[in-house]
């Protein structure tokens, strides 16, 4: 008996085993709870499930969700992108500077960074005030408030998401790479396009999966700066939970989050080794 | 929550147990763990002392202490129990899951009277015992089963005097022409009130108001949503109004009185037309302190000098008829029930909320998105 389990277990999992069993009780079990609310809130059955396809509501809110998403990941990523290689060929003590400012800022609570950009670019902000004052404009921009307002508070706070993990990437590439492609005649451009872009793309995957499932669970910023107008997946969960007791379709839209993500993972395990997103090595 | 008081109670006669000698050291450290419980705590008798005060679960900022001085003192004078306070919010979902979970850890929480309507069948919460509480000392209406109103806050408008001083918005009407009085608009998000304001803004009588006409509201609200902005707090009300984000904001009207005042007058409160809300307390089943316990706290705050000390602090409007003769003059104009105001209002009816308010939300939170 003892012999079996040796030949099939390493040793290795017997150590890790509590913990393993630890984590699958406290973190799979609220999930299978979650999934199984959402066939049996308030019958058995899969009528929660049938609202996706039957109301409207809910259908344009995960459109809003993902399409906000979708373009805070875009421009996180573009920004990002560009201060991580900024940054890469620094010198070291203005890489360090920069990955303070940069640290400072991923640790400022979503709150303050929130209402700081209210008072900037609200209404009688700091820069529509300032621009009605040298005679730019008659009336006020609407930064915030609306769609708008949404994307520049959640690409704010996702950049330093964006940051980190392309960073890491383009630290650990061999620049002698891009010092032979300049001297086999490729121009600075081609390097950059042939070369140096395909070798950072697992950071910039990495940083684009990050940003876009933190992303789906923004609260804060697009109930704030969105005016109440904007309507993403994460602050109607918390209605249904809270507010109208429909505890089924807040567990149903909670699962689609959850299988949205665990899709998107298994289709990039299609295209690319998820390992090398999650900086093991490239081999 | 049998099984909560079944170990509390274990380990208290565990204590006891070892205390005069029955029970060995190990044996009650091993109980003890089984429990989940620190020695200390059982030693110095934290069980015991959870039932021996009131917890009020409320919504934090100033009523701590507003309702600390006009409920707690007498309260504990009265039964030698203090008041503490739970300052997360009594939402719905928050008490259902309490007592679901059996981990009741409120004994009375400042909430909305529908939220009786909504909860009380479903047995979360406990029943008023109107033997204790007395019914004469709310309004008729406002006296239910699982639930009874304590104070009234409402639903009002404020203006910017700057803007419209000289041809002042006085209806629902005003707050919704746009092309009368240009400008964007702050209402409530979560649906109540905003429903109201519209009705009567689309011509529905005051008292007409129940049940509410949802289609018709709803495209009231549609009319001027690209002009509006929808709010979740208080905080959130006032500075949309004081940021100069809105040229007329929906707020309640306890958040009126001190916009006015913080703006030495700019903005400008409209009470007619209001939607007086029954605030209310209501009593999860099964809470620590004991039914009894809570009933005597509610019948406290009915009490004339409770009620008038709340106006005071938090400008919540008196919900016991007979204060309403005593609101004193300064306050007349932004209380509910002042003899000033309350012919102008409009009442809210907790039945139809309670019953509908989950297809309300989601209704107006679609045709606001």
């Amino acid at each position: 008996m003892t012999n079996v389990l040796r030949k099939y277990v390493s040793p290795g999992w017997l150590l890790v085993a509590p913990f393993l069993a630890l984590v699958v009780l406290l973190y799979l079990g609220p999930i299978l709870n979650i999934l199984w609310l959402s066939v049996t809130e308030p019958q058995p059955g899969l009528q929660n499930f049938e609202k996706l396809v039957t109301s409207d509501t809910i259908a344009r809110i995960i459109w809003t969700t993902v399409r906000i998403c979708v373009v805070t990941t875009a421009f996180s990523v573009m920004l990002g992108y560009c201060i991580a290689y900024a940054m890469v060929h620094a010198h070291q003590k203005q890489q360090h500077l920069m990955l303070t400012l940069l640290l400072v800022s991923f640790w400022i609570s979503i709150l303050v960074r929130t209402f700081s950009w209210l008072m900037l670019l609200g209404r009688n902000g700091l820069v529509n005030n300032g621009l009605e004052a040298i005679g730019v404009i008659a009336e006020p921009i609407a930064f915030m408030r609306n769609e708008l307002g949404v994307l520049i508070g959640m690409v704010h706070y996702m950049v330093p998401y964006a940051v980190l993990p392309m960073l890491v990437n383009m630290q650990t590439l061999d620049t002698r790479v891009m010092s032979a492609s300049r001297n086999l005649g490729a121009s600075g451009q081609q390097t950059f396009f042939r070369i140096y872009l395909p070798m950072t793309k697992p950071g910039v995957v990495a940083a684009a999966l990050l940003v876009f499932i933190l992303s789906l669970g923004f609260y804060v910023t697009p109930a704030v700066l969105g005016g109440g107008k904007v309507l993403m997946v994460a602050e109607y969960i918390s209605v249904q939970l809270l507010v109208t007791l429909k505890w089924g379709t807040a567990a149903m839209l909670a699962s689609l989050m959850l299988f949205g993500v665990l899709a998107m993972l298994y289709l990039m395990s299609k295209f690319m080794k998820l390992s090398t997103v999650f900086g093991g090595s490239t081999s | 929550m049998q099984d909560k008081k079944f170990m509390r109670e274990t380990l208290k006669e565990g204590a006891e147990a070892f205390q005069s000698g029955k029970l060995s050291r190990r044996s009650f450290l091993t109980l003890c763990a089984m429990a989940g419980v620190a020695t200390s705590a059982v030693m110095v008798g934290d069980a015991e002392a959870a039932a021996k005060q009131i917890v009020m679960w409320n919504w934090g900022g100033q009523s701590e202490e507003c309702h600390g001085n006009a409920i707690g003192q007498p309260f504990t004078e009265q039964t030698g129990m203090p008041l503490r306070f739970d300052t997360s919010g009594p939402l719905q979902g928050k008490i259902k899951e309490m007592v679901d979970s059996g981990n009741v850890t409120a004994d009375v929480c400042d909430a909305d009277l529908f939220d009786a309507v909504a909860l009380g069948p479903s047995g979360h919460l406990e029943a008023i015992d109107y033997n204790v509480v007395d019914k004469a000392k709310s309004l008729p209406q406002y006296t239910l089963e699982y639930g009874v109103s304590i104070i009234l806050y409402g639903y009002a408008f404020v203006y910017d005097t700057e803007v419209f001083g000289d041809n002042p918005p006085t209806s629902w009407a005003d707050f919704f022409d746009i092309a009368k009085y240009p400008g964007k608009r702050s209402l409530y998000k979560w649906a109540n009130g905003s429903l109201e304001a519209a009705l009567m803004a689309d011509g529905v009588d005051k008292d007409a108001l129940y049940p509410l006409d949802m289609e018709r509201a709803l495209a009231k609200i549609k009319s001027i949503k690209d002009d509006s902005l929808y709010w979740g707090s208080g905080s959130a009300a006032h500075s949309m109004v004081v940021n100069g984000e809105v040229s007329m904001g929906m707020v309640w009207q306890n958040r009126g009185r001190n916009i006015e005042n913080d703006t030495d007058g700019r903005y400008k409160l409209v009470m007619n037309q209001a939607l007086a809300m029954p605030g209310a307390y209501i009593v999860p089943k099964g809470n620590p302190a004991g039914r009894d316990m809570v009933m005597k706290f509610i019948s406290i705050a009915q009490e004339p000098a409770a009620q008038l000390e709340l106006l005071n602090c938090l400008g919540m409007t008196p919900s016991n008829p007979e204060v309403f003769a005593d609101i004193p003059e300064d306050q007349q104009p932004y209380a509910i029930a002042s003899a000033l105001n309350i012919d102008k209002i409009a009442f809210s009816d907790p039945e139809w909320w309670g019953e509908n308010s989950g297809d309300a939300v989601n209704a107006f939170l679609e045709a606001i998105s």
